[in-house]
């Protein structure tokens, strides 16, 4: 082997292989958790999420590219309420990172963090694709992202003693913007409170819960399972009978029925960001909220 | 490892003497285990087939040079499922798994199909090897290739492809051993992994030995097959890229009954098998995907060739063989319940020679196959699959002559209980 050939070989190497520093090397499963942890680690942390924000969370593809990233993780952070089932235990399999395996103290579940919603009494996929631990779109209820901070602040320091004041002042600083950003929200939903709506899929329950906006029904069938048109009528039947202020939508589930529903019955229909990067405008954690919010309430 | 019923009443037996146990925390039971008990889920393999092939022809039909006991492989050994004419109970897979302890994980799958009951994979794995290594020790499917490592209800078609079961029979490499994989620490996905393997896969490997007038060939001991795999993958935008080159090497038997099965010759030596598959998905939202895959496989080997023939009595003389084919198969997901997908089969080479002399084998073998998938959920498939084959013949009077197959099969997959999320 030529010295040319051995020098590109290096540096192809070089490439490759990441700068591993004294950061600590975070993993979130969604974006939103990636945006909240870069909140509380502040420059102590790199973080990366495995899923897209546009993509749907039940059923992101496991891209072995994931492997990869869990391999060399310190922390992995996770929704939890089984949304990653589908997807993350093989890939935590043959990432095989005694650091963040199932029971290792380098795996954070945050639904533990939050009051679960509709945890049903008994399980049957009879009733589509239900969640045992209650729904697990706990997120965005805004509410719920200061007790996910401490959460994750508490796991951070527990594994890098040294940063114990950063995180603390992060926190704090977090806890003091995201409470000014809340009164505004509050303020701004207030007058939805009684107003009825239909969702696609109960991704918003926990805010419209907040807010005492009230939930009709949806457009698809059971959790994970596609309208069919009897259903379709069936909802009709109700909207006849009820005042119906907006139709729900997520930006990665088909729209036509939601469309054709809206149309029928003059409802606006709104089409709401689920997590950071599901539509331009939410790019961070604070402009997702913003955003919802403001489609909410079409200022 | 086809055992009957005793140890399939067992297992079940012990099932139902577990569930009413589990049912004792209400009760204020101290020593109540519910929930250690292990994720269990079992999936229902049926179908459908019509074939312009009575069953005792279709049966007879063989590979062409892919000979060890008699003209071909039977078609019987190619297929594990949709077999028959008419409804096919093709299996019940029962799979158990569970974290064992801080240290390892179990995986098991019994297959229990009419013809007995069968442990498809029995493996543990480790959960704390350092640096990014890991180990897999019992029974279990070879990771050699793409659709080798995969259950045959992750598959997108009915049938394995025509390379694999050439080389490996309808069920794969599945083989006792143990596998060492590592994965590098890069941003993109890199792993390397070894596979010692006991090597009693007897469409390419084998371990029996056999008697050819006089002459005793041993029985195989212990390991005689290693797999190498390299993996890697990555992402450009919404494209993933996912490749390998593996290769399976080690002793060959192909044992035969010569003194009875007139014609019939048996092999010792050692075989290769040479593989390298790439696979491009690309999502164009959360429902909808197009998927590429292709896989190339070639086998060499290189031993003695032991026969009776009637004039001669005993021969041996050298045997070397050569062979090497590919599938390409396109897969799209239109919506959450629809997928359609087209598959080519070719083996375009198909060498051997006895002590030099190049034998006349068909070359080209052929198939095409194309489906059509409706998934009312994750849990339920129903998938009509048009299959024309050519790859096979018939023998009548000593003239091998190809047999064209129409096949149209409908299958349905059916999965309860607590089942694992599949990988890439």
């Amino acid at each position: 082997m030529n010295m040319k050939k051995l020098i590109l070989i290096l540096a192809a190497f070089a490439l490759a292989f990441p700068l591993i520093g004294a950061k600590l090397q975070v993993v979130t499963t969604y974006p939103y958790i990636a945006g909240l942890t870069e909140q509380v680690g502040g420059d102590r942390v790199d973080v990366r999420a495995l899923a897209g924000g546009q993509w749907d969370p039940h059923t992101i593809m496991a891209k072995p590219s994931f492997i990869a990233k869990l391999r060399r993780a310190d922390l992995l952070i996770i929704n939890g309420a089984q949304l990653e089932i589908g997807w993350l235990p093989p890939l935590l399999n043959q990432a095989s990172n005694p650091k963040v395996n199932v029971g290792a103290r380098g795996l954070l579940d945050l639904s533990r963090s939050v009051k679960m919603l509709d945890v049903p009494d008994n399980v049957s996929r009879a009733h589509g694709d239900i969640h045992p631990d209650g729904n697990p779109h706990y997120y965005l209820d805004p509410h719920n992202m200061l007790p996910l901070a401490e959460a994750i602040a508490a796991k951070l320091s527990e594994l890098d003693g040294t940063g114990v004041q950063a995180y603390r002042k992060n926190l704090a600083d977090f806890r003091v913007q995201w409470n000014a950003k809340l009164e505004e929200w509050d303020r701004r939903l207030a007058d939805l409170k009684g107003a009825m709506v239909i969702e696609y899929h109960q991704n918003y329950d926990y805010l419209l819960r907040r807010y005492g906006i009230e939930l009709l029904g949806t457009i698809e069938l059971l959790p994970g399972i596609p309208p069919t048109s009897r259903h379709i009528q069936e909802l009709e039947a109700k909207i006849d009978n009820a005042s119906v202020r907006f139709i729900l939508q997520d930006v990665y589930n088909p729209d036509e029925a939601s469309r054709h529903i809206a149309t029928k019955h003059h409802i606006r229909l709104i089409k709401l960001p689920h997590d950071i990067g599901a539509v331009r405008e939410a790019d961070g954690l604070f402009s997702l909220f913003e955003e919802i919010i403001r489609r909410l309430t079409h200022d | 490892m086809k055992i009957k019923f005793l140890p399939s009443i067992l297992l079940f037996g012990a099932l139902a003497v577990a569930v009413p146990l589990t049912g004792g925390e209400g009760t204020g039971n101290p020593f109540a285990q519910a929930k250690f008990v292990p994720d269990i889920s079992l999936i229902l393999d049926s179908s459908f087939v019509i074939r312009d092939l009575e069953d005792p022809w279709f049966s007879d039909l063989f590979l062409p040079g892919f000979s060890h006991a008699g003209p071909g492989v039977r078609a019987l050994e190619l297929d594990e499922a949709n077999v028959g004419k008419g409804f096919n109970l093709n299996y019940a897979e029962l799979s158990l798994a569970s974290v064992v302890d801080p240290y390892f994980d179990l995986f098991a799958v019994f297959h229990l199909s009419p013809e007995g009951f069968e442990i498809e994979e029995a493996y543990f794995s480790t959960r704390r090897l350092p640096a990014g290594l890991q180990i897999k020790g019992g029974k279990f499917l070879s990771q050699f290739g793409r659709i080798n490592g995969q259950h045959s209800h992750y598959w997108d078609f009915g049938s394995p492809p025509l390379v694999q079961s050439a080389f490996f029979g309808g069920g794969g490499l599945a083989e006792l051993g143990l596998r060492l994989s590592w994965v590098a620490p890069l941003n993109i996905f890199l792993q390397f992994a070894v596979e010692i393997l006991q090597g009693h896969n007897e469409m390419s490997f084998g371990h029996q030995g056999f008697d050819a007038g006089g002459i005793s060939i041993a029985t195989v001991d212990g390991p005689g097959l290693v797999v190498a795999t390299v993996k890697s993958s990555f992402d450009l935008g919404n494209l993933t890229v996912l490749a390998g080159i593996s290769s399976a090497s080690g002793k060959s038997r192909w044992p035969a009954d010569l003194e009875n099965d007139n014609g019939a010759s048996a092999f010792a030596g050692t075989a290769a098998v040479f593989g390298a598959d790439i696979t491009f998905k690309y999502l164009f939202d959360s429902i909808r995907y197009l998927s590429l895959q292709t896989e190339v496989m070639g086998r060499t080997s290189r031993g003695d060739r032991y026969g009776l023939e009637v004039v001669n009595g005993w021969s041996v003389c050298e045997q070397r063989s050569r062979q090497e084919g590919f599938y390409s198969q396109a897969v799209a997901r239109l919506n959450k319940r629809l997928r359609f997908g087209a598959r080519l089969d070719l083996i375009w080479k198909n060498d051997l020679s006895f002590a030099g002399m190049t034998q006349a084998l068909p070359k080209n073998l052929m198939r095409y196959t194309a489906m059509g998938e409706w998934n009312p959920t994750e849990f339920s498939r129903l998938r009509l699959q048009y299959t024309y084959d050519r790859s096979r013949y018939e023998e009548s009077g000593g003239i091998w002559r190809q047999r064209p197959v129409h096949e149209l099969t409908l299958q349905v997959n059916i999965t309860i209980g607590a089942h694992g999320a599949h990988a890439f």
